[in-house]
């Protein structure tokens, strides 16, 4: 052991041999009884669950084969969710057919059994006049572990995560084992412009801006340029996107760089080329009064911060 | 690779990058915006209104604020680390005044801003300012000043510029529209503030705040029937303009 200027003791490297080393790391790994059972209640608490708030009850199959659809709009994040409120929610009238609870980390909310209307979450509506026209605005932060299906193996000693129940996480549970191959899905979300990897200065960068990055069977022109290597796409939206890649789906993401990632008007405006695109024309009905709508979202949105002048 | 060298400030990247410094131009972003103009006889600053809470006094969340009689400043960013900025520089206003019995000088008061700021990018255990400044005022030469001033301690004259959100679409309407002609007299040189504010300002003249300082004058803040009127006059012009365009091209 040795211990550092800022008095900080450190273990220091042994030329004699790890043996000893790997035993007493193999000790501490052993899971105690007390620590499988705080990791079941962590992952109970971590269960996605799809429900019918209507009827209190769950789901019995992915949402996508209860309302099969032709187009599916995703939008995440509050920018993304404001945008489908404004200009493509009041197009029509909009039935909730399911809403995914969920938990995680990131939730400000220690209450995970009775979420409150207000805590941001996953919606799913579909349009009354044509049915096949499923939408999801999902609010909430989505766990790269609550993202894919994560089947256990319920007979393997070694495994120490073992878990009687499948936990079925988003994708699984919104587009199911065999999803539909000739529906279209459009995602909407927004990432800061500090993400954004380019050779140009940031400062000639005109924020908000608009990419798009679509899989291999999306035929349409996009609404906007493609994102450029080396940029990525992260969290729910990429798990979206690569999931609809893997089946084959044709599904579009239009990822608005911005940098004002609170629920801002300018923001959200920038994705109003995406409502020229063949999924979402055909729901736009009123622009003007969509900008007015969006104005007073913001107005009731609006949280004050004195940090920032 | 900027996660290893950008927790310190007093560290340099290999590319030469001080990344907290940049990292303070990101929180200059956040602040909303202000426009600075430099008239022949008047200097301007418009800020966006931030918007205030309803049991908020408005009177103490200002964007504009006096140095000294003949100096004013608005900022972009951090509201406590313009406060300290603010202070320090009306200290230095009056021991200037105090010291060789004369008022300091647009561009001394700013060097003084920058300087404080620069400092700040060299000490260990010490922060960035996060804020960017536009110093308007009038020498005892009888000439108009515009300064900007931003976290890395650096200051450039302008003929007019802009800070804070959406800068970058504010800055591109003065480059077009910033002419002798805009500038010709004071009332113009307001219009044209007003009309830079307004490419980004999205509710109209209830979110707009203008102060002007003419020469041997103190500084004058709009009230919000002035800024209004201002508004209603620019926005007539703008329709008349377009309808001669519309006439032409007809």
């Amino acid at each position: 052991m040795a211990a550092t200027f800022f008095g900080e003791v450190v273990r220091t490297p042994c030329r004699a041999g790890t043996e000893d080393e790997e035993e007493e790391e193999e000790e501490g790994r052993r899971e105690t009884p007390e620590d499988g059972e705080v990791r079941q209640q962590l992952a109970r608490k971590r269960e996605v669950r799809l429900l019918r708030r209507q009827t209190k009850t769950t789901l019995e199959v992915s949402l996508l084969e209860k309302y099969p659809c032709s187009k599916f709009i995703i939008a995440i994040g509050n920018n993304a969710v404001a945008f489908l409120s404004s200009f493509i929610m009041n197009s029509g009238v909009w039935e909730e057919v399911g809403c995914a609870k969920l938990w995680n980390e990131w939730c400000r909310t220690v209450d995970t059994t009775h979420l409150s209307p207000t805590e941001a979450f996953c919606v799913f509506y579909h349009l009354k006049s044509n049915p096949s026209v499923v939408l999801c605005q999902c609010s909430c932060y989505v766990a790269e572990d609550q993202q894919y299906q994560w089947l256990e193996k319920p007979h393997n000693p070694d495994n120490h995560t073992q878990s009687n129940s499948c936990q079925v996480f988003w994708l699984q549970m919104v587009f199911g084992s065999c999803p539909r191959k000739n529906m279209q899905v459009t995602i909407l979300t927004c990432r800061h412009v500090t993400d954004y990897k380019t050779s140009e200065s940031t400062s000639s960068l005109h924020t908000p801006f608009l990419k798009a990055l679509k899989t291999q069977n999306f035929r349409e022109p996009p609404c906007c340029s493609l994102l450029e290597q080396p940029n990525i796409v992260h969290d729910l939206p990429a798990a979206v996107l690569s999931y609809c890649q893997v089946w084959k789906i044709s599904a579009i993401l239009y990822l608005c760089y911005t940098d004002v990632m609170k629920l801002d008007l300018i923001t959200v405006e920038a994705f109003k080329p995406v409502l020229s695109s063949r999924s979402l024309k055909s729901l736009v009905k009123n622009i003007p009064q969509s900008t007015e709508i969006l104005k007073k979202l913001m107005t009731t949105n609006e949280i004050q911060s004195n940090i920032y002048t | 690779m900027a996660s290893q060298y950008d927790r310190a400030i007093t560290v340099f990247s290999p590319d030469g990058h001080l990344f907290q410094v940049e990292y303070a131009q990101e929180a200059v972003q956040k602040g909303s915006t202000v426009v600075g103009i430099r008239g022949t006889d008047i200097v301007v600053l418009g800020v966006e209104k931030k918007s205030v809470g309803k049991l908020q006094d408005e009177r103490t969340v200002r964007k504009i604020c006096a140095l000294d009689d003949h100096v004013c400043m608005a900022f972009a960013g951090l509201t406590a680390d313009a406060r300290v900025v603010i202070s320090r520089a009306r200290v230095e206003c009056q021991s200037h005044k105090l010291t060789v019995e004369d008022p300091v000088t647009v561009e001394y008061i700013t060097r003084f801003i920058a300087t404080l700021k620069q400092k700040y990018t060299q000490s260990n255990g010490r922060r960035p300012f996060g804020i960017s400044a536009l110093i308007v005022g009038f020498d005892d030469d009888g000439i108009p000043r515009l300064y900007q001033t931003d976290p890395s301690g650096t200051y450039h004259a302008w003929k007019a510029n802009a800070i804070g959100r959406s800068a970058k679409t504010v800055q591109e309407f003065l480059e077009k529209n910033y002419t002798e002609d805009a500038i010709a007299n004071d009332s113009e040189a307001i219009k044209l503030a007003i009309r830079a504010l307004l490419e980004v300002v999205q509710s109209g003249g209830k979110n707009i705040e203008l102060a002007i300082i003419r020469r041997n004058q103190p500084l004058k803040m709009f009230s919000a029937k002035e800024i209004e009127l201002q508004v209603n006059e620019t926005g007539k012009e703008k329709e008349e303009a377009e309808k001669k365009k519309s006439k032409k091209t007809a």
